[in-house]
């Protein structure tokens, strides 16, 4: 870790207003570019590289270039041109990408906002070093962790990271008196099973999880593989069906505060 | 039975579908009013004066034609009986006949208006009669006012027979049923004891109250009357709504299935081809400035919504202290797709309307007519607007160099300086303001003269309105027609000011490239223009490029705050012919796009012959960093000098109104309110829309869908993704 000016900018894929479902209130969401991962059924590729993209959408011939590098000033200036609208439980949701990566650009935005009073959420898969979190302890509104599977090897392989690391990192999360809201994203498939359901249920109520969001898969993201030139393994899945949904939001009820957005 | 016994089993769906059923003939008042011409020139009565007659036709045309009453109906009129079938002799005649007596039109005040029926809640058909003869008595040696007060006395006893005609309809039809104590013979014993009663007193119960305000509604869609709003009637119906439900004799179930029941009646417009426009109003602040909202507030909302129908337009009144509980119900029935109610902001509004020197109680009272226009109930001539388009005035600025000499003249004669016609001699976008605002208030000299002459009928004396004069606050106690002297307030009129987008867009662009960056030159800009940028590839890239209203960026922002002081500053110095004010609206309805139907190529980069932006919204497509930016922007404008009305449409997928998420859009619009935005006109994306959105793309540029963390412009999604988001959507439609 440096302390140069460059490690300070915020790699930023866009930055959207009126946010309404990555936490609560009205929020404005940052979301960084650069992710560990590489979900297959990822619905924000142009996060995952950390370097900037073009994409060219074939539908309205509009391009989009994402990715550029913003001072925790500029930021700030934007998100706080919406504080009227935040009130007591609204601010900024630091989303991607994984926003754990930028932790220090991301404390450092966090640190001016701090004196408007303006409380942060950020939206990780957690899968770091535990130490990335350090600089941010104590200071975050709600931390949403995504949990993806049960299976180790689904996140070795077709994730890219180490199921253990997160779970682990949850268990501090909520050791060290964070605000934690796991989310669960529900890809059909790969997580849509009862037994997944229910070992992922066991292994969250053994870190000390009480809420968890399920997040139907949707493939909003097609239109964007396209506009990169790329092949989207998800294209062809629909989103789970509503009896799916309403079966597996019953497991995670018989644990948790489980809510479907 | 009782009333909620009878509405409970009262199927609004049922009445919903008799509505429906086409009718043959057309819709014929005019042949009425005729054939009571006729009869008084048959009857040898040609030495009546011009307002009696008026009375005496509007007597026949109110009492000729049979009643209707639908099956389901609890509370009845229906404008059915005037559809005739006539041959084109009998049309040509019945033209003739009426020729003699032409009428208002909405230029010359003849609708658009809400009635004072508090008054005639208060004292019954009978007790206004008594109080038009009480000042006949007082004016009796004023002929003009003891003839006045004769025809209004006539034109009621129109209303008086009706109703009486209705309830002899629903005893006839009583008689021939074979069931005497079903669900239809209650019905039909329940109209026919409230129209019967509403003939002898004042109405007694709610349902009673309702009728009389339909009965007298229905008799303006008779008189031929369009946009006749129904006002505040969540607070001139309450004191009957609280008398009865304290009495234990209704329930707001009961209440809201009569108010559905009367405004499904609404829709019968459709049957003459088009949705009426009928506002009613809800909410706000009561005439001491204190919160209104009511039960029967909550019980118009749950009607408007279970009618389901565009024709009720329902207004919102919020003020500060306006519960969340009902702007929360509010955006329940908006999340059903329906689109209303349209919010109003009560701190804009009433500052607006006092501007004009109204009493403050009579200001808080305020309602809207047609769509969102802000009415003092019963107590202003009807109400008359027309469009001005500032965009005119910047084109002929810019393409017709005449223009240009002469405001440089004008210009040069204050800064003693050389009258130019060369656009690239203007040195400063200030210079360039001036010489805009000086054609902008020739234009308004022009179109408030206009205004007047064709809002002034030379003879108000003989175009009189008998039966709308009855409930217009002061016209019986002055013996006056509501036209010519008998309101309370004088005239006003609404000049509805076009395209705040288009033009702050167009400022900003030539600001930015002319005098900011020095890229183009203003003649390169105007050759664009009248190429309809055809070849001129780079210089509309950059014209798109520049700053856009709708985004908070104060370089095109404050355009829009100068377009609002500024017009409404000069429009605010003229007077109407009868001494009122004249308002400026920013609602558009949709002659945004009639007005850029016959405009060039606009210096904001937009085609020629494409709408103007919208009403107060920014361009379409334009604002894109978000509603929260929207709002900032739309709410710089200092709107309370805009007494007549703006409008700002959103739209949000269904997903915003669910629980748990409608309490952001509740804080959105309190926060929006707050900064000093005036209205708001949400819709959500219905299933309707998304599937039209799906089949004509280019019309629906940012409509917006969003899931937990994600949200796309619907348009650029590949079809099955717009399929995933429509089964989505499916739970989310009643
Ligand atoms: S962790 Fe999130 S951003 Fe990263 S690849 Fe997976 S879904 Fe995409």
């Amino acid at each position: 870790m440096t302390d140069s000016g460059e490690e300070k900018l915020l790699n930023v894929s866009e930055i959207q207003h009126f946010s309404t479902g990555d936490g609560p209130g009205i929020r404005t969401t940052v979301f960084v570019k650069g992710c560990n991962l590489h979900c297959p059924w990822c619905h924000n590729p142009e996060t995952v590289s950390p370097l900037p993209q073009k994409l060219v959408f074939s539908g309205s011939g509009k391009t989009v270039i994402y990715g550029r590098k913003m001072s925790a000033e500029a930021v700030a200036a934007e998100v706080l041109e919406d504080r009227e609208f935040y009130g007591a439980d609204g601010g900024l949701t630091v989303s991607g990408g994984e926003p754990m990566l930028q932790a220090d650009a991301v404390s450092g935005l966090m640190r001016i906002l701090e004196r408007d009073g303006i409380r942060t959420v950020i939206d990780t898969a957690a899968c770091v070093p535990w130490e990335k979190f350090a600089p941010l302890l104590g200071r975050v509104q709600t931390f949403l962790v995504d949990y993806k599977t049960s299976s180790d090897e689904t996140y070795a392989g077709q994730i890219g990271g180490d199921r253990e690391t997160v779970i682990d990192n949850i268990r501090r999360l909520i050791g060290a008196g964070e605000t934690v809201r796991v989310r669960v994203p529900l890809i059909p498939g790969v997580n849509t099973s009862d037994t997944d359901a229910s070992l992922m249920c066991g292994q969250l109520a053994k870190a000390g999880v009480k809420t968890v969001d399920l997040l139907p898969f949707h493939r909003l993201g097609s239109a964007k593989y396209t506009a990169m030139g790329k092949e989207y393994a998800y294209a062809g899945i629909s989103p789970p069906d509503a009896e799916t949904v309403s079966r597996l939001r019953s497991i995670f009820a018989g644990y948790f505060d489980c809510f479907v957005e | 039975m009782r009333i909620t016994d009878i509405a409970s089993r009262t199927d609004i769906e049922a009445l919903k579908r008799e509505i429906a059923v086409p009718q043959s003939g057309e819709f014929r008042p005019e042949w009425f009013r005729a054939e009571g011409y006729r009869r008084l020139s048959e009857k040898g009565e040609n030495g009546l004066t011009m307002p009696v007659k008026r009375a005496e036709a509007i007597y026949t045309l109110f009492t000729l034609p049979e009643p209707f009453i639908y099956e389901n109906d609890l509370i009845a009129g229906s404008i059915r009986p005037l559809f005739k079938v006539l041959t084109d002799e009998q049309k040509a005649e019945a033209a003739e006949l009426t020729s003699h007596y032409p009428e208002r039109w909405f230029g010359t005040h003849s609708d658009h208006f809400a009635p004072d029926y508090k008054t005639v809640l208060e004292l019954g058909i009978p007790g206004l009669q008594n109080k038009i003869a009480r000042y006949k008595e007082i004016h009796r040696s004023d002929a003009k006012a003891a003839d006045i007060l004769e025809s209004m006395s006539i034109a009621l006893r129109g209303l008086s027979d009706r109703l009486k005609a209705y309830a002899e309809k629903a005893a006839s039809m009583l008689s021939k049923l074979a069931d005497r104590s079903g669900i239809e013979a209650q019905r039909l014993r329940f109209i026919r004891e409230n129209c019967y009663t509403l003939t002898v007193s004042a109405p007694k119960t709610f349902a009673q109250g309702l009728q009389l305000v339909w009965m007298i509604h229905s008799c303006f869609m008779y008189e031929g009357r369009y946009a006749m709003a129904l006002g505040r009637i969540d607070q001139y119906l309450y004191p009957l709504f609280k008398k009865d439900i304290d009495a234990g004799e209704l329930t707001e179930e009961a209440a809201t299935a009569l108010v559905a029941n009367t405004f499904a009646k609404i829709c019968e417009a459709r049957l003459r081809g088009g949705d009426d426009v009928v506002n009613i109003c809800i909410g706000g602040v009561d005439p001491d400035g204190k919160n209104a909202v009511n039960p029967l507030s909550f019980c118009v909302l749950k009607a408007v919504g279970t009618v389901n129908l565009p024709g009720p337009n329902l207004s919102a009144r919020i003020a500060p202290d306006t519960p969340d509980k009902f702007l929360d119900e509010c955006l329940k029935v908006i999340g059903t797709g329906l689109g209303y109610p349209a919010l109003m902001n009560d701190s804009v509004n009433i500052p607006a309307l006092l501007r004009y020197g109204y009493d403050e109680k009579d200001v808080r009272n305020y309602c809207m007519v047609g769509c969102i226009e802000n009415f003092l109930p019963g107590q202003q001539p009807p109400w008359v607007d027309g469009r001005f388009d500032p965009i005119v005035y910047l084109e002929k600025l810019l393409l017709d160099r005449d223009s240009l000499r002469s405001s440089s003249e004008e210009l040069g004669l204050k800064n003693g300086q050389d009258a130019t016609d060369d656009p690239d001699a203007i040195t400063s976008m200030d210079e360039f303001m001036k010489l805009y605002e000086i054609m902008l208030v020739r234009g308004v000299k022009e179109y408030v003269d206009n205004a007047n002459r064709i809002m002034h009928v030379p003879d108000p004396e003989d175009k009189t309105s008998p039966f709308l004069s009855c409930f217009a606050e002061l016209c019986i106690e002055r013996g006056q027609d509501i036209n010519n002297g008998g309101s309370k307030y004088p005239s006003v009129h609404g000049a509805a000011l076009m395209g705040v987008g288009t033009v702050s867009d167009s400022l900003a662009a030539i600001e930015k490239l002319v005098f900011t960056d020095r890229t183009y030159k203003l003649s390169e800009i105007i050759r664009a223009m009248r190429d309809n940028f055809e070849g001129h590839d780079a210089l509309r890239e950059a014209v798109l490029s520049a700053p856009k209203y709708g985004n908070n960026d104060d370089t095109v922002d404050k355009y829009a705050v100068w377009y609002t002081k500024r017009l409404s500053d000069e429009f605010f110095k003229y007077r109407t012919y009868d001494g009122g004010g004249f308002y400026t609206a920013m609602a558009a309805n949709i002659s945004n796009i009639y007005a850029g139907s016959t405009l060039g190529a606009t210096p904001d980069g937009r085609l020629a012959g494409k709408p103007l932006s919208d009403a107060a919204s920014p361009t379409y497509g334009c604002d894109r960093r978000g509603v929260t930016s929207t709002f900032l922007s739309v709410s710089k404008p200092d709107y309370t000098n805009c007494a007549c009305g703006t409008v700002v449409n959103q739209k949000f997928d269904p997903s915003a109104f669910r629980d748990g998420k409608r309490e952001k859009l509740l804080r959105l619009i309190r926060v929006y309110f707050n900064r000093g935005g005036q209205e708001v006109q949400i819709n959500s994306t219905s299933r309707r829309t998304l599937i039209d959105a799906m089949e004509h793309p280019d019309e629906y540029p940012s409509l917006v869908v969003r899931v937990s963390g994600f949200s796309a412009i619907y348009v650029t999604l590949a079809k099955e993704v717009q399929l995933d988001i429509l089964s989505r959507t499916q739970h989310d439609d009643l």
